[in-house]
């Protein structure tokens, strides 16, 4: 006798399937029986299951070439179970695979167990996980942004007023030194896991090479004014008036030999001129 | 597109020769040597979206070799819209790479907005084949022309599937114009995993618009073959695609390695086999040192896709 299954619609036999693979828990028991066909040496059920194991196995694979960083300090085991649940919890939407751990920070900032205590008596590990994996996807999302690789960069003598960021640096702002960590990580040097301390850095690629450099609090609140369009004089009046400093004091800063200016010039940060790539 | 305009295309598709799949791993090693080679095919996912080193290298060679887009999300079949935006990137890409055709797979990723990344089976009805029939012709339309698409390797066919794999893909080519990238390795992995016999498989596809054919290497478990691209082509399957070349010598060849990536030379090593079918009957030899799998590897591998970043990062530090 021919199964009833002559009558599903596609739509419904697709619903089905990706139900099968998103949510294996959820499909009726022996529904496999009746859409797939065994073969002389699986059942129904087997068959399917070669499609549900892969599901989570390449997306788990991938996950861990997402985030090595966070995979070192987690080990294997723990981060092949969060990567499986976070691809159950949150499949993918994207056709391309570079949004694969687009979620995963807020993921697990929503999941944590702790969510709802006081700030306080949070575990400090899982604030160390999620600014790990921030980072990460920050850096992971500069390799192949749009760059300025082929574009003028500016150059000792660019004067201040004409320096503009180039499109591919981005900000961040931590609560632990992760961008030390994973370098350290990078470099296989075991490292421990770090004490909280609030960090400040720029990424920025440079030669399809993206650099991280440690910024000063008032180094990062000059990048962030410049970001929302100030011109590099003005962000600097603008931390004069915050601060309380005078500007003398902050140009000898700002100009020293390896200040600022000269350091970033060197790192790619600056364009020549002004971008309309941004 | 009219048919006639589709079908005048897809005849006129060029003859490339023997090609290989591009490879992040092996970027450095064709921009620095400029090894001998007819072609390359690039995932189109993998550039479409680029703004660093992938698209970078990737015009570079385009400007040295011809170069084939091959994608693995157009889901073709399935009952979501076409991503329009997608369809919009690929032929933007194609455009800028000069791609002298692009192909996809006879598959369906997701629904309801979700992707599996997977190249999930079609049952093979008459619901699906109009389905299909209508959305080649929109992606013809958009791309402005052929499409090419390829047999998936499936593990298991839908109970109330009432066409066969061949007889569907001829009438969507006789349908729309489409050409076929016959993966002689799905071929075998699918009818193995299905009871079917694989020569009657080729026997009854229309070869006469296949416009490229793959190569590439597969796991046996015994109850079931993995497509996993990850080793060398096994005897099988060279001899499927000497009886398949035998009747389309006009198809261009491509061997994909996706897994285990051996460096450029073995692949290409592997590749030229196809040069030399008439010493390449080792059926006994090979057939002996064949080996069953006891764990099970990852079809159509896809980690590949995913670049391997951290080895592009440093830290800066202070003088």
């Amino acid at each position: 006798m021919k199964p009833d299954t002559d009558t599903i619609p596609l739509i419904d036999l697709q619903k089905w399937m990706q139900g099968a693979l998103f949510t294996p828990g959820l499909i009726a028991k022996g529904s496999a029986g009746l859409r797939v066909k065994p073969s002389s040496r699986l059942s129904a059920a087997q068959r399917l299951a070669i499609y549900q194991r892969s599901f989570i196995e390449r997306l788990r694979v991938c996950m861990g070439e997402q985030f090595p960083a966070l995979k070192y300090a987690i080990g294997e085991d723990v981060f092949d179970d969060l990567a499986c649940q976070y691809i159950r919890d949150c499949p993918p939407q994207s056709y391309t695979l570079y949004d694969l751990g687009k979620r995963f920070a807020s993921y697990l900032a929503e999941t944590r167990p702790d969510k709802d205590l006081p700030n306080m008596q949070k575990e400090s590990w899982i604030d160390f996980m999620i600014d790990l994996v921030t980072f990460e996807r920050q850096i992971f999302e500069m390799f192949d942004a749009p760059g300025y690789e082929e574009c003028e960069m500016a150059i000792t003598d660019t004067p201040d007023e004409q320096l503009t960021l180039q499109p591919c640096l981005t900000l961040g702002a931590y609560q632990f030194s992760v961008a030390r960590y994973y370098h350290d990580v990078k470099h296989k040097l075991e490292p421990p896991l770090p004490a909280a301390e609030a960090t400040f850095v720029a990424l920025v690629r440079k030669d399809f090479i993206t650099q991280t450099l440690n910024l000063s609090p008032g180094q990062y609140r000059c990048l962030q004014l410049m970001q929302g369009g100030l011109n590099l004089p003005k962000a600097l009046a603008v931390i004069c008036d915050e601060t309380t400093t005078a500007m003398d004091e902050v140009m000898d800063i700002w100009s020293a030999a390896n200040g600022p200016r000269q350091n970033w010039i060197e790192a790619g940060v600056f364009a020549a001129r002004p971008t309309n790539l941004t | 597109m009219n048919l006639a305009k589709v079908n005048a295309a897809r005849e006129a598709l060029p003859h490339l020769g023997l090609g290989l799949g591009l490879r992040n791993v092996h970027f450095e090693h064709i921009l620095n040597h400029n090894p001998k080679l007819d072609w390359f095919e690039a995932i189109s996912e993998n550039f479409m979206d680029s703004g660093g080193r992938p698209i970078y290298v990737l015009d570079q060679i385009a400007e040295r070799y011809p170069i084939v887009l091959h994608g693995v999300s157009m889901s073709i079949g399935s009952t979501d819209p076409l991503n329009r935006i997608y369809l919009e990137k690929l032929e933007a890409l194609a455009k800028r790479v000069k791609a002298k055709w692009i192909s996809d797979h006879l598959c369906w990723t997701g629904i309801m907005g979700g992707n599996s990344h997977d190249l999930l089976p079609l049952p093979l009805t008459e619901e699906s084949l109009a389905h299909v029939i209508k959305r080649v012709r929109v992606v013809q339309d958009i791309l402005e022309r052929p499409l090419v698409l390829e047999n998936p390797s499936t593990y298991f066919e839908f109970t109330h599937s009432t066409i066969s794999e061949p007889e569907f893909l001829r009438v969507l080519s006789d349908a729309t114009g489409c050409g076929f990238l016959l993966d002689v390795n799905n071929v075998f992995v699918s009818c193995y995993n299905g009871d079917a016999d694989p020569y009657a498989y080729l026997e009854a596809f229309p070869l006469d618009r296949v416009v490229q054919i793959h190569l590439a290497g597969h796991e046996d478990l015994g109850t079931h073959i993995i497509d996993t691209h990850d080793r060398p082509v096994p005897q099988e399957v060279w001899d499927l695609y000497r009886k398949a070349i035998q009747v389309r010598p006009q198809a261009s060849t491509l061997l994909e390695w996706d897994g285990n990536i051996p460096d450029f030379e073995t692949c290409q090593e592997e590749l030229f086999k196809a040069k030399e079918l008439s010493a390449l009957n080792h059926r006994e030899e090979v057939s002996s040192s064949k080996s069953l799998s006891t764990q099970e590897g990852l079809s159509t591998p896809v980690d590949f896709l995913c670049p391997e970043v951290m080895a592009s990062t440093e830290m800066v530090e202070p003088r």
